[in-house]
């Protein structure tokens, strides 16, 4: 705290001007050790490297463990799947497995691993790897805690030679051509006996790029993998580089710094629409936002678990929650436009499976449902629970992302509109993940990049997806545990007929909205862009509306080819930004005033002072 | 009230009000300084509570100022100067009720240290030099993180990382009247720890720490907003710092919005800014070490 000593007030002036003198020797240092620095990037740029920015906490670089956005993009381009996502219309194709064939009953699927892919250490890729990986997921716990549904219900797998995987499955099952599971190494992985540990840097990898260096908050380095067997990139490196909160992020893309990002805010993304040197890309929505509302959740065993509030056990309660959530709204104001209203649990994007109906707001449907079920409003408007305690919820919420800081706003009036007094809390994302994994929230904002083929996102709401009593082993979304829907799950993941298996999904979304332990919030439409003055167009998946980053694959990254983007003509300036640069200049010019002239009065203050002192 | 007392009193009164009037900055600090109060007491007359409500707001996103709106909108179409004018009434009462707190803190250890001596002092100089080397920042996003959201949480980190300084200060001062031969009269007339540092010391000591209270109160006012900016607190409390937050999380720097950047801003620096003149001038009028000079 600045507090003036009368003692040392002598010496103001002494100190003041020493620091002076400091500041500016610190200046000099500075750029004396950012010339080199400085050198360093101008060298980077021409080992052609592509800079992606990123804001999101990478939650674990362990392909067993991650499940957050940047940490499955990293495992995708760090590792080859059995079969990848077409880049133009997401069919199954081709991955390590060059062929694969599965019996008449559909119980046996024998994959055929192609020959002469390597793993970036040099040693040969095998099928004793996917055998391995596949294996450990059945045995070990942590090791299916990302991407356990896909080994659920395998009855064994195994490797007879080295060309050939042989996986049986107790039921058919509808996710063989869409096992998102990153293949590990055996030779690297065979010795790691904690399969929840971080692993050794750099990774041992097979796809496109391989990650060689990591600093939390910092960067995310990664060398293009020459040996690729689809070819090796044609830049030499990725980086990824974090930035505190979006804005600088597009500080940083429209000064250069950084060559591609997405998760655009709206108003960037208008602003940006005027940058000659900057393409931008969208697509529809392939993100599912949401509301958790944790039911009273349960670990795996059964056994309760978190400090969710229990009057949420109500669905009726959960239903009217539901029911204050004005999605278009959040879709005008929040994404400016750039989303789709809510409606079903998987997003529009993925049409086949996307259930159009649409969430209802009425908040005059949910006071009565409120009123009928008991739950009496106090003297401040609050509603009483059962045990008459008022209603009040925590909102978790991760801080710096600006649909969970906006839609807060919203989402507190609107319940405070139904007698629920919801106090918001924004904290970091590793903190998010902790409390939504560990059931320590009352209401929660939680999201997914929903994949081609539904059964992972589904499977986020079966009982099987809820943890071990510490919060670990599993990566549950909402804690829903429920035989109907449960019994349909199991129902869609043997059903092998395509429009069958669409219907099932599609009730599986109605039993979700009914059981009302998520709500939709809506699906934003990707916000991408990167430097048209350096870069090709980049392949997006789909082809047509399609993203550049957090695809199904790696095709974004890996088509990254430095050159220029000739059609990136700027579209007209949406209207709105008003006085633009000239406002901010002058507003700058004022602010600068206010603020010289209140240290001239200071000073001229001390000075004074100081002559009094001086006088003594 | 006629008593030769209080007759000396209002005179000393009037004369330092004299002073302090004599004093251009410090009356030019007061003025604002009135005006800000007077803002954030009428704030609910003047604001309407529609005008704050996300739900309820009428304007487009991110509008530059017009008739309608003087100073823009936000990004959810909320009139910025209703939201600044809004914000001032938090972070008046936080940044005087966090300075307040930490100059009690330090007060009361300050003059237990300088008082008693021995090792109680040694004691708690050492706890305050513990939080005197504490990066202060980091210590209240510390706290302020564990502890539960709202405006107290807030002012509590504030005044438990922010009082060694008056501490330390009161202290010295302590010590300084202590030497004072009619402290020694007074114990050889039998007064006791109580009566010593309640009629004589904190009396001798309260003008500065009234002026210290001043100019901690710019400060802690800079650091509740910092605390807001890092989204520290209750996020839907209307405050500067948060402000300033929400325009840098929803694109408005990108998108040029400087109606929205600037009036938190400057808010901030103009209430810093009358507490510091302020508080200088009263230093002036109080602090005998500077008085006495004259």
């Amino acid at each position: 705290m600045v507090t003036s000593f009368p003692i040392v007030e002598e010496r103001w002036y002494v100190v003041l001007v020493g620091r002076r003198l400091a500041g500016a020797g610190a200046v000099v240092a500075l750029v004396a050790v950012m010339a080199p620095w400085v050198t360093g990037v101008a060298q980077a740029q021409d080992a052609k490297v592509l800079r992606a920015g990123v804001t999101q906490d990478l939650d674990s670089l362990n392909p067993f463990i991650t499940v957050t956005r940047i940490g499955t993009e990293l495992t995708r381009l760090n590792y080859e799947f059995l079969t990848t996502y077409d880049p133009k219309d997401y069919h199954p194709v081709p991955g390590l497995a060059e062929k694969w064939e599965t019996s008449p009953d559909k119980l046996t699927w024998t994959f055929t691993i192609r020959s002469g892919a390597k793993w970036s250490d040099g040693q040969p890729i095998t099928a004793q790897d996917p055998a391995f990986t596949f294996s450990k997921m059945m045995s070990d716990t942590a090791a299916a805690t990302a991407n356990g549904n896909f080994t659920q219900g395998w009855e064994s797998v195994s490797a007879p030679d080295d060309r050939t995987l042989v996986i049986r499955t107790k039921q058919p099952r509808s996710t063989m051509l869409a096992l998102d599971v990153p293949i590990v190494p055996k030779h690297v992985w065979e010795k790691v006996t904690d399969f929840k540990a971080e692993p050794p840097l750099p990774l041992v990898g097979s796809g496109p790029f391989i990650v060689q260096d990591y600093k939390a908050s910092q960067f995310i380095k990664l060398k293009a993998n020459k040996d690729y067997w689809r070819g090796a990139p044609k830049i030499d490196g990725l980086d990824f580089v974090y930035y505190k909160n979006v804005d600088a992020e597009v500080q940083a893309l429209v000064k250069g710094d950084i060559d591609v990002m997405n998760r655009l805010v709206p108003a960037q993304y208008d602003t940006l629409k005027k940058d000659p040197n900057i393409k931008l890309n969208t697509g529809a929505g392939r993100r599912l936002n949401e509301i958790l509302i944790n039911p009273g959740a349960t670990s795996a065993d059964g056994r309760p678990i978190g400090d969710g509030n229990p009057a949420l056990k109500d669905p009726q309660l959960r239903r009217a929650i539901a029911l204050a959530i004005d999605s278009r709204t959040l879709v005008d104001k929040v994404w400016g436009g750039y989303a789709a209203q809510a409606a079903g649990y998987i997003p529009p994007g993925f049409s086949e499976f996307h259930l159009p109906e649409r969430t209802r707001f009425d908040p005059a449907e949910a006071n009565r449902m409120l009123d009928a079920a008991g739950y009496a409003k106090g003297a401040d408007g609050v509603r009483a629970d059962k045990q008459g305690k008022p209603l009040r919820l925590r909102l978790l919420g991760h801080a710096g992302t600006n649909l969970d800081e906006q839609a807060s706003k919203y989402l507190t009036n609107w319940w405070r509109d139904i007698g629920i007094a919801v106090e918001p809390q924004m904290v970091s994302d590793q903190k998010v993940n902790d409390a939504t994994t560990g059931a320590a929230f009352d209401l929660a904002f939680s999201g997914w990049n929903a994949n081609p083929d539904p059964d992972y996102v589904l499977s986020l709401q079966t009982c099987g997806a809820r943890p071990n009593a510490d919060g670990k082993g599993a990566t549950p979304d909402s804690f829903l545990c429920d035989p109907e829907y449960d019994r349909l799950y199991t129902e869609q993941l043997q059903e092998t007929d395509r429009g069958k298996r669409v219907e099932i999904v599609k009730k599986m979304q109605q039993v979700l909205a009914d059981r009302a332990t998520l709500v939709i919030l809506g699906y934003d439409n990707p916000l991408e862009a990167y430097r048209a003055d350096r870069w090709a167009p980049f392949q997006t998946q789909p082809a047509d509306g399609g993203v550049i980053l957090n695809q199904q694959g790696y095709w974004g990254l890996y088509s990254a080819t430095p050159g220029r983007t000739t059609d990136a003509a700027a579209p007209a300036a949406a209207g709105g930004s008003g006085g633009g640069n000239t406002g901010l200049i002058i507003g700058l010019v004022v602010a600068g005033v206010v603020v010289v002239g209140g240290v001239v009065l200071l000073v001229g203050r001390s000075r004074r002072r100081g002559a009094a002192d001086e006088r003594e | 009230m006629t008593s030769p007392a209080w007759a000396r009193r209002r005179d000393a009164a009037g004369r330092a009000w004299r002073e302090f009037a004599a004093n251009r900055g410090g009356l030019v600090g007061l003025v604002v300084l009135a005006v800000f109060v007077l803002v954030a007491a009428l704030g609910p007359v003047l604001i309407d509570d529609a005008d704050l409500d996300v739900t309820r707001a009428t304007g487009d996103r991110l509008r530059s100022p017009s008739g309608e709106f003087w100073l823009g909108t936000d990004e959810n179409g909320r009139s910025v100067l209703a939201l600044t004018l809004w914000g001032t009434q938090l972070s008046l009462v936080v940044g005087l009720a966090a300075a307040l707190l930490s100059v009690v803190i330090g007060t009361t250890v300050g003059i237990l240290a300088g008082h008693f001596g021995g090792w109680l002092s040694a004691v708690l100089l050492r706890f305050t030099d513990f939080f005197l080397i504490m990066p202060s920042l980091v210590l209240a996003i510390a706290l302020s993180a564990v502890l539960d959201g709202g405006a107290g949480t807030i002012i509590l980190a504030i005044g438990v990382v922010s009082w060694p300084a008056s501490a330390r200060l009161v202290r010295a001062q302590t010590l300084a009247v202590e030497a004072r031969p009619y402290i020694e009269r007074s114990r050889a007339l039998g007064g006791g720890h109580g009566h010593v540092i309640f009629k004589h010391v904190l009396p001798s000591v309260l003008p500065l720490v009234f002026v210290n209270t001043t100019l901690a109160v710019g400060t802690a006012i800079v650091a509740e907003s910092t605390l807001r900016f890092l989204g520290l607190g209750d996020t839907n409390e209307i405050t500067w710092g948060g402000l300033l937050r929400s325009a840098g999380s929803s694109g408005a720097i990108t998108y040029g919005a400087w109606w929205y950047l600037l009036p938190p801003g400057i808010a901030i620096v103009l209430l810093v800014l009358a507490f510091t003149l302020v508080g200088r001038a009263l230093e002036t009028v109080l602090n005998p070490k500077l008085r006495e000079r004259r």
